[in-house]
């Protein structure tokens, strides 16, 4: 099913972030050697380092693409306290003979006292904005008034969460019916048993974002959270990679019911919990549908998650990070007697794959 | 917590105890120094100037040496150290150039035993020689480092940094008569202490100012130097050049650096400004410091090691009035929390992940790939194999592509390049959908097509089913044949269905599907069906038994609706239907022929569900006599929709809402619609399929969707032959009253794609000019250029 195409990133330490553009063709990864580095897909489907620099004097926690239509923009977060926005200069020049792209920062968010810890930029219908969080648990949300002016960023919105944040996911709904919300995530590992996840969600009549949940039962640590591209659902999908992969769902209760004005109030479930990787789960990631889920803990393995027409959530796929096949049966327990002629199958491939790999 | 912080180190004879605590001066501290015996620490400030000792719980104030009613301007310390051989002798530089040294022994209250005057400037440092007791250097704004000899009154030797200032200055701890001092303008200088004529030595070693330096307490070359560029630098001085050999790169400027003792590769920073932060770095990971102290609100201004052999405590003084004392288990490690993973779905399905090597590589063993340069760093780990070092962390990254054969996203951008939305009647459309998705192995969404035929074209159609049925037997050669055998196979009881199953292709899954549906096998049997195939059809258990209700539900209908129905408006698909055609059974019956027509010109495989369904319903219709309207469906279509779109198939239900129009727009309320529609053609965009995500806009009823298409797009358009610009909408030109953009081939004005040679200027349709091209190399135009178009 899966080929695994390893790629020399020469990053001189960890690697933190990987992240692709919208259209799947371009790649960014960042890491702890304060670099970004762009990648970009050649005919072939080999990945090319197009632009490496120096983004940050800290690490590079994460890398995230805006949408294309406001350009080739790239925004990145690190320890140093700062965020940046970078656009990709078109133009020739030696570096385009060269296949190398420039890269060149518009702009650097400095209100953070402390490590910021995730960069995100809202879905597109809301503008040109991007969220911020830091470990002093302040939540920022930016927004560039004219699009075509990348280095005016105006803050919006702060938002207190009393947590230090480690990650937030914005909803990604494009439906009228869905106020912009997002998610936050706490990777405190204080003692206290508070709830790591929270939920604002922008009140037209305030102008502000207000907490609207708490998901309770999430109280260990959560590395990211990721919620599901909403596709036309009425309702959210939300994973959180934390001590274990779980899934919540959020079905907003009907606004007539609730009183106007206030924030959206949401049936959560729980729909499924793994701790199948027996560790901390590092990171959380959606396909494009919202029907499969990936995650990846401290097993170094890549976990394919994914529900059948009953909402059972079941494990559809296991990936060794050398793309080395998994040895056993790790399904057990949680595999499904009627799914068992499928694995036979995921086996297989997964065997052709390690063979099929490609050292470059 | 106090049980767990409380550490005890045994130095040879002597012990060190402790726990992370802090105090609250009454004043900021500028400088700290540590007593030898490592029991007390002075703290030195603008305003405060006091002894502390340190004890197992906590600070204690030793000593005030700031006495006298009237505090003179010699006492506001810059800094201040504390002689490493004698425990009574104190030196300290002021901030009005006055360098003062202090003898603890002394019985009076005031301990100050001498004064220099001799700078004119800030002293920014003072610093004790390591071995001899008398002698004491400083170096000042004002550009000069003096040498004292305390048993003298004045200064022995002054050095000339030639007018720039000095931040640091150094005894080398091994080099008898070697200092190093560092300047404003980047610089670093070596000095031997017996000629003060010139610099032995001198580099640059920062851009900016080089605030601090320290020499490593063992390695005798090495001198690390902390610089406004945020940089820590070491620099190995053993050789003919001084070579760089470590870089830090902290995240502001640093003001200080200490080699941490018994710990080769350790050293502790901190910063002048923004941050409060005490760092402690493995010079081999220059990018993530291996500890972080984080117990200061202000600037930290001095940091000292407890006890020149001990790693394990660090005294710390701050702008925020307080002295701390830092136990090194107690510090934060950013190592540890910084997320080691990253992980990205990509557009095709495709996964990126990076793993710290150690995570992926633990059991398999994997060479470091090609581009790995930690090689140095292996070799520094065989000198030096004591200390263990956890390893500068390298990351594996590796991009886990579907194989194309396999579920990728190609199946969403086939299936948005071949479905067809509109221009042709409801059933065709259907059909044709129905097919593409059935080609693709997607035989779900295959079923729905085909039952949403059923369901909107065929009420009316009962007298001609019979009819429309017995031609396209006759018509198609080959199917019936097929036809027949299949009918051998199955059971006699569902010769209806079986005919379905044939137009469904051979799946064999397909065929258990539909006979559950048709049949109502109970649950076990929809078990069976999951196992067997791709998950896709685990979905089509819902739909299926929403079908199977259906079913059922036929025959009551049937007697509750009246006999006579008569065919509502929504039947016809109106968009596509010329207007002046009059409803009625004629005009029925030609649309139930459409699809024949183009079935047999085009391909059997197209033909075959069409009259198979056909047969399906006329049995039905045979069994039961029922004729529903459409209406009676729409809601149950609508369920459909949404379930397709809650399932993540939003291309389903949007393609059938285009397809189905008027039917079932009205019962799904515009917000929905809008969401679908936008979610839609935000995946199209993705997967770059503008045509489609066009034609979708387009074809979309919602005003919000339309206009996407009508905000800032204009086009300006030249006149081809009096190259003025076509004022008027249409595609004559005002002036020269001739058409414009004329086909070279065909002589017609082009509207729409218009490609042409940038040689001879002539061009044309695309379709006819790529024709043109693939027999001839000239122009179509005649001009005998030899045109290029790529």
């Amino acid at each position: 099913m899966f080929v695994a195409r390893h790629i020399p990133a020469d990053h001189k330490d960890l690697i933190h972030d990987v992240s692709f553009d919208f259209h799947g063709r371009r790649m960014a990864t960042c890491s702890s050697d304060q670099s970004v580095k762009v990648w970009d897909k050649s005919e072939s489907g080999d990945w090319h380092c197009t632009a490496s620099w120096k983004t940050h004097s800290g690490s590079v926690w994460r890398v995230t693409w805006a949408h294309p239509e406001f350009g080739q923009v790239l925004a990145s977060c690190s320890f140093d306290r700062t965020a940046a926005v970078w656009e990709e200069i078109v133009g020739e020049s030696n570096d385009k003979l060269r296949g190398q792209s420039h890269w060149v920062k518009r702009t650097t968010l400095v209100d953070s006292r402390t490590s910021v810890t995730d960069v995100k930029f809202a879905p597109k219908h809301m503008g040109l904005m991007l969220a911020t969080c830091s470990a002093d648990g302040i939540v920022r949300i930016y927004e560039a008034p004219d699009v075509m002016n990348l280095s005016q960023w105006s803050l919006q919105h702060e938002i207190s969460c009393k947590l230090s944040c480690s990650c937030i996911s914005w909803n990604p709904s494009s439906s009228r019916a869905h106020s912009p919300m997002i998610a936050v995530g706490s990777d405190d590992s204080s003692p206290n048993a508070m709830a790591k996840v929270q939920i604002f969600e922008y009140n037209e009549n305030t102008r502000k974002y207000a907490k609207a949940e708490t998901l309770m039962t999430v109280t260990d640590p959560v590395h990211d959270i990721a919620f599901a591209p909403n596709l036309g659902r009425s309702f959210h999908i939300l994973a959180i990679a934390t001590k274990d992969v779980r899934i919540f769902t959020l079905k907003p209760v009907r606004k007539e019911l609730t009183s106007s004005g206030g924030p959206t109030k949401f049936e959560i479930h729980i729909v499924a919990q793994f701790d199948n990787h027996n560790s901390q789960v590092w990171r959380v990631s959606w396909n494009i549908t919202g029907t499969v889920l990936a995650s990846s803990g401290d097993d170094g393995c890549v976990r394919l998650w994914k529900a059948n027409y009953m909402d059972n959530w079941k494990c559809t796929g296991i990936l060794k990070g050398n793309g080395s096949p998994v040895n056993g049966n790790s399904q057990q327990g949680n595999s499904n007697p009627s799914l068992g002629s499928n694995i036979p199958n995921l086996q297989n491939s997964l065997n052709g794959s390690s063979s099929g790999r490609k050292h470059s | 917590m106090e049980k767990m912080s409380r550490v005890t180190t045994a130095l040879g004879g002597s012990a060190l105890t402790g726990r992370t605590m802090h105090c609250h001066l009454d004043a900021p501290a500028n400088a700290i120094s540590v007593c030898r015996d490592a029991a007390q620490v002075v703290v030195a400030g603008r305003s405060i100037f006091k002894i502390y000792a340190i004890e197992d719980e906590q600070f204690v104030e030793k000593l005030n040496l700031r006495v006298g009613r009237k505090p003179s301007l010699n006492l506001s310390c810059a800094d201040v150290v504390w002689h490493q051989m004698d425990e009574n002798l104190l030196a300290t530089a002021a901030t009005n150039g006055v360098v003062v040294t202090w003898n603890l022994g002394r019985p009076s209250r005031n301990k100050q035993d001498q004064l220099f005057t001799e700078h004119k400037r800030t002293v920014n440092k003072v610093c004790f020689h390591p071995t001899e007791a008398h002698v004491l250097l400083s170096g000042s704004q004002d550009g000069f480092m003096k040498c004292f000899d305390l048993r003298r009154k004045d200064s022995v030797s002054t050095f000339s940094g030639q007018s720039e200032s000095v931040r640091d200055v150094q005894f080398s701890i091994r080099d008898y008569f070697t200092f190093a001092s560092t300047f404003e303008n980047g610089n670093v200088q070596l000095w031997d202490i017996r000629r003060p004529d010139r610099c032995e030595r001198m580099f640059t070693a920062h851009n900016g100012p080089v605030f601090c330096c320290d020499w490593h307490p063992e390695d005798r070359g090495w001198l690390a130097t902390g610089g406004r560029d945020k940089m820590v630098k070491v620099w190995d001085m053993t050789t003919h050049r001084a070579k760089e050999v470590h870089c830090v790169q902290t995240i502001a400027s640093v003001a200080r650096v200490k080699w941490r003792p018994e710990c080769r590769h350790h050293l502790a920073t901190c910063s002048m400004m923004v941050d409060h932060n005490i760092y402690v770095w493995d010079v081999r990971r220059p990018f993530v410091p291996a500890a972080m102290f984080e117990e200061h609100r202000d600037v930290t201004t001095g940091i000292a090691w407890r006890h020149p052999h001990d790693p394990s405590f660090l005294l710390s003084g701050s702008k925020d009035s307080t002295l701390c004392q830092h136990l090194f288990r107690d510090a934060s490690q950013p190592v540890e929390r910084a997320n080691p993973e990253g992980l990205c779905y990509g557009l095709f399905g495709d996964l990126a992940f990076a793993a710290k090597e150690s995570l992926v590589s633990a059991e398999s063993g994997r060479k470091p790939c090609a581009g790995d340069r930690r090689h140095p760093i292996f070799f520094k780990r065989k000198l030096d194999p004591a200390e263990p070092f956890v390893g500068l962390a390298s990351s594996a990254l590796s991009v886990f592509e579907m194989e194309p054969s396999s579920g990728s996203m190609s199946w969403f951008v086939d299936t948005a390049e071949r479905y067809a939305l509109a221009g042709r009647p409801l059933a065709e459309l259907c059909d044709h959908n129905a097919k593409v998705a059935r080609e693709l192995g997607r035989n779900q969404v295959a079923q729905t097509w085909t039952m949403l035929r059923i369901i909107y074209s065929s009420p009316g159609l009962a007298s001609a089913a019979s009819l429309n049925h017995s031609v396209g037997k006759g018509s198609s050669y080959g199917l019936p044949l097929m036809n027949s055998f299949n009918l051998k196979d199955m059971a006699p009881g569902l010769g209806s269905e079986t005919r379905l199953d044939r137009s469904k292709g051979d799946t064999r899954s397909d065929t258990v599907l539909l006979d559950s549906s048709t049949t109502l096998i109970t649950n076990e049997d929809n078990e069976e069906t999951e196992g067997s195939d791709v998950p896709a059809d685990y979905l089509l258990g819902d739909v299926e038994g929403e079908e199977d209700e259906l079913y059922l539900l036929d025959p009551e209908h049937a007697h509750t609706e009246e006999p006579e129905y008569v065919l509502p408006q929504e039947a016809f698909p109106l968009r596509h239907e010329i207007v002046d055609t009059p409803p009625g059974p004629e005009h029925l019956q030609d649309k139930a022929d459409s699809p024949h027509v183009s079935g047999s010109e085009a391909d059997a495989a197209s033909l075959a569900p069409v009259d198979s369904s056909f047969s399906l319903i006329s049995v039905s219709h045979a069994l039961y006599d029922t004729r529903l309207p459409p209406d009676f469906f729409s809601a149950l279509v609508c369920d459909m929709l949404r379930f397709y779109a809650e399932q993540g198939d939003v291309q389903m239900a949007v393609s059938v809402l285009i397809v189905l129009g008027e039917r079932v727009r009205k019962d799904i309320d515009e917000q929905t619609q809008e969401h679908w529609y936008t979610s839609y053609i935000d995946l199209l965009q993705r997967f770059c399929l503008w045509n489609v995500s066009n034609q979708v806009v387009k074809l979309s009823t919602s005003r919000a969707i339309s206009c996407l298409n009508q905000a800032s797009t204009t086009l300006h358009v030249n006149c081809s032959h009096c190259k003025r610009p076509m004022s008027s909408r249409g595609w004559v030109c005002d002036r020269c009253h001739r058409c414009a953009s004329m086909c070279a081939v065909c002589h017609h004005v082009v509207k729409g794609l218009f490609v042409w040679c940038q040689g001879c200027s002539h061009g044309g349709h695309l379709q006819h000019i790529m024709k043109w091209l693939e027999g001839s190399s000239h122009c179509p135009a005649g001009c005998g250029h030899l045109c290029e178009y790529s």
